[in-house]
């Protein structure tokens, strides 16, 4: 019998409904209405019923990246290359009032100097000219010859500075943004008169760095003609691509971008960026490849940020611990940009509420989204006064969670963790610790929330291949996460193959339409699609088969025993299936669908810390999270990112925070030496527990909640532990020293 | 980094003319290159020649024995750390090469080089901030950022020493041994420090150009004597010290015999603090009297804007470093 090669083709123009959705533009949510294909919704298999799914799996790419063998951006070299580095502004606004590019151009090795800023630079690390040369040594060289002399201008780096009357402007308009306001004033400010307890407080958080290990950057491999690669440190090789087929002048379909492993974006990699637009523009010139990275000092300068915050909170509840009234005045410092600040009472109700929010912009680089836009700054000052107003009542602190969460699960959350951190056993339920000793132990709760589902444009390829292999393929990049090992793990789970049988492509715009990577979407675009061209995959193998066996294609079942048919005794093995397809293999590509995945996920967590009132010293002794992930697609995988989440916090809470100097211009903490995130000893036990009581059956993105509560669990357990209430992250020696009223 | 001429000399003197040839320009002696390197990559030091020391043999031993310890300036912290001699007669240096930096660090620093590295200050560290150390005329931490700067001994500049080791061989009565064109000094390891007020402010040290540490020598410690290094970090992981202090006792049926206190991170050299060391002696070491030497350890404390808090810390690891030996 013959048999015809025959790839599957989606149907024809199926019918379109509308369905809401949450969609994450930059990693800020946004509320869309989008239109869907009306077809018969596809669904998980029961959870019970999953052979591969929902378990632990390793991580196929944990071995060449711990042995170093995985190839990042600041890896890929190509022949011809030429190494560019950049010249920053090192004062937050000057006149250029030098530049020697003949001393710069004559430096050995030194092939192209581009000035990017002539005359005035508006903010601290903006780029003013960059060197390429033959060499990353003779770049540095170019960058010194150049000899740049900055003339200062007035500026502001800080808010009282920016603030005051006759400040030098930010830009165009004026320092201070227009208020965003919600709720009433008025039924607020009553409702705060009328409440049994208030309490009232200023809460800071400072501006915090993604500090992603691998720095921003690219190498464009163009040598002339009408193609380029672009290697990408990116969340978004599409659009990165596309952006850079741009500026080199090429169709977009010419130039593909690739980003194999990433080492961290958390929100600040979706763009091309100044440096990828400069290396773009150099290899256009040259007609040569450029390597672009930024160093570790350029990163912390110009690579964006997460929004600083200080807000003023006055919060009232009734005698039985409900909230009754929230007013709160906030100011965003997000540089250039106008920052992000989630709406407050964040996770809670609160009867009446009024919130008045404004930018405070200042000659720095502008924030972008980072991990939760917004979120871990409202969730440090809610749970911090829900914690003092809990205090002045002598209410107990889980309790005052309980009754004022905005959802139910929350309270079921809320009481798991209180067992697993040990509450009922905590001496200080309603009142503080005293500082009476070397240890003193304290505990602190914090919830939140993050919404956003998949993308509908999202689509991923399998194919089958006549050995029995499959490749299943989608442009979105991992990074980091596991979006490789699920993307194989549902190809294995559905043809019933070992997860080593399924290898996945990703990271490459010429695969199927991908996602940018923010906002915690990645899971809930790639999956579904994913899953849905493994069904139509088995659909034509089935039809296929039909044809070869001489059977009804709706019989066929695939296993890990093989394929089956309702209607045969004897199973064939899996690779003799295969070896009846025609030499290109089978292919079907697949699409979003609704149906797959769910939105709108729920975190909540406790942290215990020991607080040494001697030194002021915080040491973080264990953090419980208990977090809705939806269908778990590989469990270990989850409770990895939700660990990293948790461990992001803990550096908001102990050690992270840019430093400026105001006067000079500069910032102190530019490196990893003086910007502390958490190393190893810093690490605490964690338990770390997927909620199993979330039986939704649909893909949720998990990265986001986890990073949100922790902080603020810890500040609350700095005070619990000795009355220690530092409001000003980040929660060090000195500040624990002061609040202690031991520094005299 | 600018281009520079690397030497790899087979013995001291040769080293030593190399760095002092008339043609040498600005030439540095490398050891483990943990601060040469990142101070040539940061721009603050631009020598033309550096001068190998690793090439030289016999500068990295540790020998304990004839009543005291001799440690070659190459000697790697992490054998240091690990030796089970020093471990057993000179804690303290164990234990202050046990608290620097990080394991990869450990393992390529020195003792040489961790004594003379420059201070941490983030002016200092920053190229553009022409501060005092770097020839400048003002020190931006005194009206600037100063939570890390120095509470004793600052002035005109406010920087900290870094060194762990420092401290804790001051503690131990260390000398040091130094050998240039001009042949060979010794010195206890405290006159090696320079406070800012009292020499040459770009320098922490008394060492000449083309002058080479080689040595620390540190007495055998009397029977009874006890020793230890307090040291306290912002991040537990991987820090320089906020505060520490370096505690060295002879304890006879509980009453102090002897006693050498010497504090880091709160003055731009590692400080002796000789009113703790009077309080302490002859005296029964309980809490009280641990709680009085603390506060006679910091009575001169000036503080700047941002680092009183140094004050009860400093005072906190005094107290239990002396109480530590005590028990």
């Amino acid at each position: 019998m013959k048999l015809e090669p025959r790839a599957v083709p989606l149907q024809d123009a199926p019918p379109k409904r509308k369905v809401k959705t949450t969609q994450v533009v930059n990693g800020i949510e946004t509320e869309v209405e989008i239109e869907v294909e009306d077809v018969p919704a596809g669904q998980w298999p029961p959870r019970a019923s999953l052979r591969v799914l929902n378990h632990d799996i390793p991580r196929v790419d944990g071995p060449v990246k711990v042995s170093g063998a995985a190839r990042y951006t600041h890896d890929v070299r190509v022949p011809g290359m030429v190494w560019a580095r950049l010249l920053l502004s090192p004062l937050p606004r000057a006149r250029v009032a030098a530049l020697d590019l003949e001393a710069a151009r004559a430096v050995p090795g030194v092939v192209h100097v581009l000035v990017v800023e002539r005359e005035e630079t508006g903010w601290l690390g903006q780029p003013v000219a960059v060197v390429a040369a033959e060499t990353l040594e003779a770049a540095g060289d170019g960058l010194r010859a150049l000899a740049a002399r900055f003339e200062p201008l007035p500026w502001v780096v800080d808010h009282a500075a920016a603030v005051r009357e006759g400040a030098p402007a930010v830009g165009r308009g004026a320092n201070v943004g227009r208020p965003e306001t919600d709720g009433d004033e008025a039924r607020a400010r009553a409702a705060l008169s009328a409440s049994a307890t208030r309490v009232r407080a200023t809460y800071t958080v400072p501006v915090q760095h993604h500090a992603s290990l691998e720095t921003h950057g690219v190498v464009v491999d163009y040598r002339g003609g009408e193609d380029a690669v672009v290697y990408c440190s990116t969340q978004y090789a599409q659009g990165f691509a596309a952006e850079a087929a741009k500026e080199l002048g090429l169709k977009a379909g010419n130039v593909r971008g690739v980003v194999e492993h990433m080492g961290g974006g958390f929100g600040s990699k979706f763009g091309l960026d100044a440096q990828g637009l400069y290396a773009c523009r150099i290899a256009k010139e040259l007609k040569r490849p450029v390597h672009l990275m930024l160093d570790r000092r350029a990163e912390f300068l110009m690579s964006g940020n997460r929004s600083g915050t200080s807000m003023t909170i006055e919060a009232g509840c009734d005698a039985q611990g409900s909230l009754t009234g929230l007013v709160a005045e906030a100011w965003k410092h997000g540089g250039l940009g106008r920052g992000s600040l989630s709406g407050l009472p964040y996770c809670y109700k609160a009867g009446a509420h009024f919130r008045d929010v404004r930018s405070v912009r200042m000659h720095l680089d502008a924030s972008r989204a980072m991990r939760a836009p917004g979120h871990p700054q409202a969730s440090f000052g809610m749970e911090s006064i829900l914690d003092e107003l809990a205090y002045a009542a002598g209410l107990d602190l889980v309790e005052i969670r309980r009754r004022n969460a905005a959802h139910p699960a929350w309270v079921r959350q809320l009481d798991r963790v209180a067992r697993e951190i040990g509450w009922d056993q905590h001496p200080h339920r309603t009142q503080p610790g005293k500082p009476d000793r070397e240890e003193c132990i304290g505990i602190g709760f914090g919830i939140s929330n993050w919404g956003s589902g998949g993308s509908s444009d999202c689509e991923a390829e399998v194919r089958i291949e006549k050995d029995g292999s499959v490749v299943v393929a989608c442009a979105a990049q991992d990074l980091g996460t596991g979006t490789r090992m699920y993307m194989a793990a549902i190809a294995a789970e559905e043809f019933g193959l070992p997860v080593a049988a399924v290898t996945a492509r990703l990271g490459d715009s010429r695969l199927p339409t991908g996602v940018a990577s923010g906002g915690s979407v990645t899971t809930p675009s790639v999956a579904p699609a994913v899953k849905d061209a493994c069904t139509r995959a088995r659909g034509a193998f089935a039809a296929h088969l039909a044809q070869v066996l001489g059977r009804s294609a709706e019989g066929f079942r695939f296993g890990p025993d093989g394929v089956r048919h309702d209607g045969m005794t004897e199973r064939l093995a899996w690779s003799k299936a295969c070896g009846t397809l025609p030499a290109e293999g089978l292919s079907a590509r697949g699409k979003w669908q609704e149906s797959l995945q769910t939105r709108g996920v729920r975190c909540t967590q406790a942290a215990q810390v020991a607080v040494d009132p001697g030194t002021g010293r915080v040491r973080v002794l264990h953090m419980v999270c208990l977090q809705e992930v939806g269908l778990a697609l590989n469990r270990l995988a989850v409770k990895s990112q939700i660990q990293g989440g948790m461990i992001q916090a803990l550096g908001y809470a102990l050690g992270e925070g840019r430093q400026l100097d105001s006067a000079l211009g500069l910032q102190l903490n530019a490196s990893f030496e003086e910007y502390k995130i958490p190393h190893a000893l810093e690490i605490p036990r964690m338990t770390t527990l997927i909620d199993d009581d979330d039986t939704r059956n649909g893909v949720a993105g998990v990265g986001e909640p986890p990073a949100i509560p922790g902080a603020s669990a810890i500040a609350n357990a700095v005070h619990n532990a000795c009355g220690a209430r530092v409001r000003e992250l980040p929660i060090t020696p000195d500040k624990v020293l002061l609040a202690l009223g031991k520094v005299v | 980094m600018k281009s520079f001429r690397f030497l790899n000399p087979a013995s001291l003197d040769e080293a030593i003319a190399l760095a002092t040839a008339p043609d040498a320009g600005d030439a540095r002696f490398l050891a483990g290159g943990q601060d040469l390197l990142t101070e040539m990559q940061e721009h603050l030091a631009e020598p033309d020649r550096v001068v190998n020391l690793k090439s030289v043999p016999g500068l990295d031993r540790i020998e304990a024995g004839g009543g005291r310890l001799r440690v070659g300036a190459l000697a790697t912290l992490v054998r240091l750390e690990r030796e089970a001699a020093v471990r057993a007669r000179w804690a303290a240096l164990s234990e202050a090469a046990a608290s620097v930096a990080s394991p990869q660090i450990r393992s390529c620093a020195t003792l040489g080089g961790n004594l003379c590295q420059r201070p941490r200050c983030a002016y200092y560290r920053i190229e553009e901030a022409r501060c005092l150390k770097k020839g400048g005329t003002e020190c931006f931490a005194y009206g600037g950022s100063n939570k890390y700067s120095a509470i004793l001994g600052g002035g005109p500049s406010w920087i900290v020493h870094p060194s762990d080791l420092a401290p804790a061989l001051v503690a131990l009565d260390a000398e040091i041994v130094l050998r240039g064109a001009g042949g060979e000094r010794r010195l206890p390891l405290e006159k090696f420090y320079v406070l800012p007020a009292d020499g040459d402010v770009t320098k922490e040290t008394v060492l000449a150009p083309g002058e080479v540490v080689t040595e620390v020598v540190v007495p055998e410690p009397p029977a009874g004597a006890r020793s230890t290094y307090l040291k306290f970090r912002e991040r537990e992981s991987y820090d320089f010290a906020l505060a520490a202090v370096a505690a060295s006792l002879v304890l006879q049926d509980g009453v102090v015999r002897t006693a050498r206190i010497c504090l880091g991170g709160v003055a731009p050299v590692p400080w002796r603090a000789p009113q703790a060391e009077a309080a302490l002696l002859g005296r029964r070491l309980d809490a009280a009297l641990a709680k009085q030497a603390a506060a006679a350890a910091l009575a001169g404390a000036a503080p700047l804007e941002q680092n009183a808090f140094k004050i009860p810390l400093t005072k906190t690891l005094v107290e239990r470093a002396l109480l530590a030996l005590a028990r």
